[in-house]
């Protein structure tokens, strides 16, 4: 059954069912979460492994490379970390040492930066690495136990990367499937060192220096070896569908079978394009669209990817890449697709145009997929592109312009020609009627929000509904305003990871956020939506008056949650408001919602579970006799003394290995 | 011409060296004995995991593994070909994991991940290298109450020889190359413990090597 998990939680326990012995770490944003979890585990006695705190993820590294010559051994790194363990990892892939590591794709700065993109992954494919692009915890987690599995078959033996990109990746809570222990256990066998350090029988040197006519060709078996893994990655996917339902190959193809426009791309961010194929698909006058996903990287599966074009009769291609070409010609992935194409279609293949887009955690939405297929429709056309990336929203350099004045002359000195030929067209980019429902919390840093959204998520999740959580991370401070965002997916046969950014709720933590000029909190809202606000003295009138909207807008509800917090003794309003939510969303039935809540809430679970409830029943769209507006609460000693370490709320995963375990 | 050899002393068990002019040569002295050959590995056999094994179809043809099916492996292993290799994973002798593979190497010669086996490696003869031959004064040596030059000689050659007031030290002359560390760092000041060409310390070799 699946439970709620972030990305980084599901790689964790990939790690955890693939009997990872030796897990050296060094921490680094996004990918913290998961090292913050095997230790725990391993503390715990749940799991059976060393952890280390490395000074540095060169040491990090260093030591899973010293590791993966006797036991299995992974780690978790980002951005710069992962750079920084680049001179380590070239030695595991020469040395032939099969090791794991799971990374958080994260831009790498300068300017300091840490969302997502793939410029990290970017920066190591020369490094011999075997890469492996995951879309969601689900698929980092499974990628992480075949990517042993391939790593370790004797015709490989080279370390491996899953990579998942950060925040929208590894943050996003979403239901995963966890496989038993036996299960993975005999799909992975135990790991057997081959030339083993400290083994008195058969003593070996490792890093030994070799000169021009060996190093020669013991490169060349390197690279012979990480080719191999091609191979191996198929028959490792094949054999876990066998085992466990969920298939893999080198790429996934999404959309029409036969598709003359498509667009390729790594990892995450499919899940937007997912949305925009659906949408394109079959459509009047639009010829096949697919969206190809890739999912093995490195060694880069270039025939297969150039037959499966052949076969779709692909005329155009995008290539969106969320990195830079830094001086190549283009980007990575559009260069290896490039390349593919050209070696093994020759002139009968599609012509292939690069996108840069998704960088530093832009999002790359369903229009700018739209977009993008209508470049590709306009390409097979036979209409001139550029020879050079496109950048995905950059306002003064768009794909299409309507005007000459729109962009700076010299701009339109260089492609006014390609522009004027390349048209918008509206059939592409008509927008995406929504079909999801979508929750957003506005709340202040601190006050709880993630943790109440989690729980909804896992309520749902439970009893057989799909959410999915993404919580807004910044460098904010607390007590700033942040938003949590809940996707419900009613769809039996699609997935849909994709926010439309149309709410049937916003819920406020704080009535302060009315006032903010920064957030409009009716902006997204559907017609006819319901706004719940956590108040102790404005009334639903008063609301009504600040938000200057009629009943036909919004429908109001008030929540008591900081009185009924306080009453009870709680320092979170966060159980309160979960309970008002189900009020105003019965999406979820509360009474269901219920059960999961009264096994998993946090300390101290009675309050907790009392303020759920209390927070249902007190939930309001009613005038109601309030006590006069109160000054400030009074200030007591308690509250100064207040440390977030003190009182931080455990999370609910943990709260759930505490029950696993009893 | 043909040089003259002769036979060093030395207190090892098993080898003895051979000098022909400089050149010193290494072989498994006539009477050392059988027993003595054979190390810890062949004590402990079967108390331990031993570490896995790859072999070769002609390896696995001439020595059959018990708990493996010989004939299915072997033409398992001839319809890859002679890239065909066969990991054998041995607990108390029986095989606990075997798999047929195609071993990924072009050029067989060299190791995956440069490993190399220690004990496959002949040690290197270096002898030729070195311009003065360094041999150690027993009369001189203090033994093991000092074994600085068998700390500081960057190519492991200097060794101890016995335990306690008799012991001493000795240069393997296949290891040594000439670099003068063990006589500049001598405690008894170079001057009656390592002899350079047979002699003790030499004003000109030293003005010459360190411009004193």
């Amino acid at each position: 059954m699946a439970r709620v998990l972030a990305g980084n939680g599901a790689a964790a326990w990939g790690f955890r069912l693939s009997r990872v012995q030796c897990y050296p770490y060094y921490p680094i944003t996004p990918s913290t979460a998961c090292s913050q979890q095997i230790s725990r585990w391993v503390a715990d006695g749940a799991m059976q492994a060393v952890t280390i705190n490395a000074e540095s993820e060169h040491s990090a590294a260093s030591q899973i490379i010293a590791a993966g010559k006797n036991v299995r051994a992974g780690t978790a790194t980002s951005s710069k970390g992962l750079l920084y363990m680049i001179e380590v990892l070239e030695n595991a892939a020469g040395g032939a040492i099969p090791c794991g590591l799971f990374i958080g794709n994260r831009a790498t700065g300068a300017p300091i930066n840490i969302w997502a993109d793939n410029s990290d992954a970017y920066a190591m494919r020369d490094s011999g690495l075997i890469q492996i692009f995951a879309a969601d915890g689900q698929e980092a987690l499974d990628n992480i136990i075949q990517g042993y599995r391939i790593a370790e078959n004797l015709r490989v033996r080279l370390p491996f990367a899953v990579n998942l990109r950060g925040f929208t990746g590894t943050h996003a809570y979403e239901g995963v499937e966890i496989p038993s222990q036996q299960d993975v256990d005999r799909y992975l066998p135990p790991f057997v060192p081959l030339f083993s350090l400290f083994a008195p029988d058969k003593p070996v040197t490792y890093g030994a220096m070799l000169s021009a006519y060996p190093y020669r060709r013991h490169k060349r078996n390197q690279i012979a070896a990480l080719s191999n893994a091609s191979e191996i990655a198929l028959q490792a996917g094949r054999e876990f569908a066998d085992t466990f339902g969920r298939a893999y190959g080198h790429y996934d193809w999404f959309g029409d079978k036969k598709a003359e426009l498509v667009v390729a791309l790594l990892g995450e961010s499919a899940s937007a394009g997912e949305v925009a194929t659906h949408y394109l698909q079959g459509k009047e006058g639009i010829p096949g669209v697919a969206l190809l996903k890739i999912r093995l990287f490195s060694p880069f599966p270039a025939k297969e990817i150039a037959q499966a074009l052949q076969r779709a009769g692909t005329k155009a291609l995008i290539v969106l890449d969320e990195g830079l070409q830094h001086g190549g010609v283009l980007p990575p992935l559009a260069q290896r697709i490039a390349t593919a194409v050209h070696l093994h279609l020759g002139g009968k293949g599609p012509k292939v145009a690069s996108v840069i887009g998704g960088l530093g955690g832009s999002e790359v939405r369903q229009e700018h997929f739209q977009l993008m297929f209508n470049l590709a429709a306009n390409i097979a056309e036979g209409k001139p592109y550029r020879p050079e990336p496109y950048w995905l929203d950059i306002d003064e350099d768009p794909i299409f312009v309507e005007h000459e004045s729109q962009v700076s002359p010299k701009l339109w000195k260089r492609w006014g020609e390609i522009w004027k030929k390349q048209q918008r067209k509206e059939k592409y980019c008509a927008p995406i009627p929504p079909d999801t429902e979508e929750i957003r919390i506005y709340s202040r840093a601190g006050q709880g929000a993630i943790t109440s959204a989690v729980g909804y998520t896992g309520a749902g999740i439970e009893n057989g509904y799909r959410l999915l959580t993404v919580p807004a991370f910044g460098s904010e401070r607390r007590g700033a305003i942040i938003t949590t965002d809940t996707l419900l997916n009613f769809h039996k046969e699609r997935r849909v990871r994709s926010f439309m950014r149309a709410w049937d709720v916003v819920v406020l933590y704080d009535d302060t956020i009315l006032y903010s000029p920064e957030h409009q909190v009716l902006d997204g809202l559907k017609e006819g939506g319901a706004l719940v606000v956590n108040t102790s003295h404005m009334s639903v009138k008063k609301i009504r008056e600040i938000l200057n909207a009629d009943e036909r807008r919004v429908r109001i509800f008030t929540a008591p949650a900081a009185a009924v917090s306080e009453g009870l003794g709680l320092k979170h309003i966060n159980m309160a408001m979960l309970g008002a939510l189900h009020k105003v969303y019965d999406k979820v039935p509360f009474d269901k919602a219920l059960g999961y809540y009264e096994k998993h809430v946090p300390r101290p679970r009675e309050a907790s579970l009392e303020a759920v409830r209390r927070g249902f029943a007190e939930t309001t769209d009613q005038e109601i006799a309030r006590a006069k507006k109160e000054g400030r609460l009074p200030v007591s000693q308690d509250f100064l003394d207040w440390r977030p370490e003190d009182h931080s709320q455990e999370s609910w995963p943990s709260a759930l290995e505490e029950v696993q375990l009893g | 011409m043909k040089e003259e050899e002769r036979a060093l002393t030395s207190p090892n068990r098993h080898k003895e060296y051979i000098v022909t002019g400089r050149l010193v040569e290494m072989r498994a002295r006539a009477d050392a004995g059988e027993s003595e050959k054979t190390g810890r590995a062949e004590e402990n056999k079967g108390k331990r995991l031993s570490p896995p094994e790859i072999l070769t179809i002609d390896e696995v043809a001439c020595q059959p593994i018990e708990g493996i099916d010989a004939k299915k492996t072997l033409s398992a292993m001839a319809d890859i070909g002679p890239q065909a290799r066969l990991f054998v994973y041995l607990a108390e002798g029986q095989p606990m994991r075997h798999e047929i593979f195609e071993d990924p190497r072009v050029c067989l010669d060299i190791h995956r991940g440069a490993v190399i086996e220690n004990r496959k490696e002949k040690p290197k003869d270096v002898s030729g290298w070195r311009t003065h031959d360094f041999s150690i004064d027993v009369k001189g040596c203090l033994g093991d109450e000092c074994g600085r030059c068998a700390i500081v000689c960057p190519e492991n050659a200097i060794h101890l020889m016995g335990k306690g007031k008799g012991s001493f030290h000795e240069i393997d002359p296949l290891a040594c190359k000439g670099c003068f560390i063990c006589w500049v760092e001598c405690v008894r000041t170079a001057a009656d413990c390592i002899l350079v060409d047979g002699k003790t310390f030499d004003p000109g070799m030293r003005a010459k090597h360190f411009g004193e």
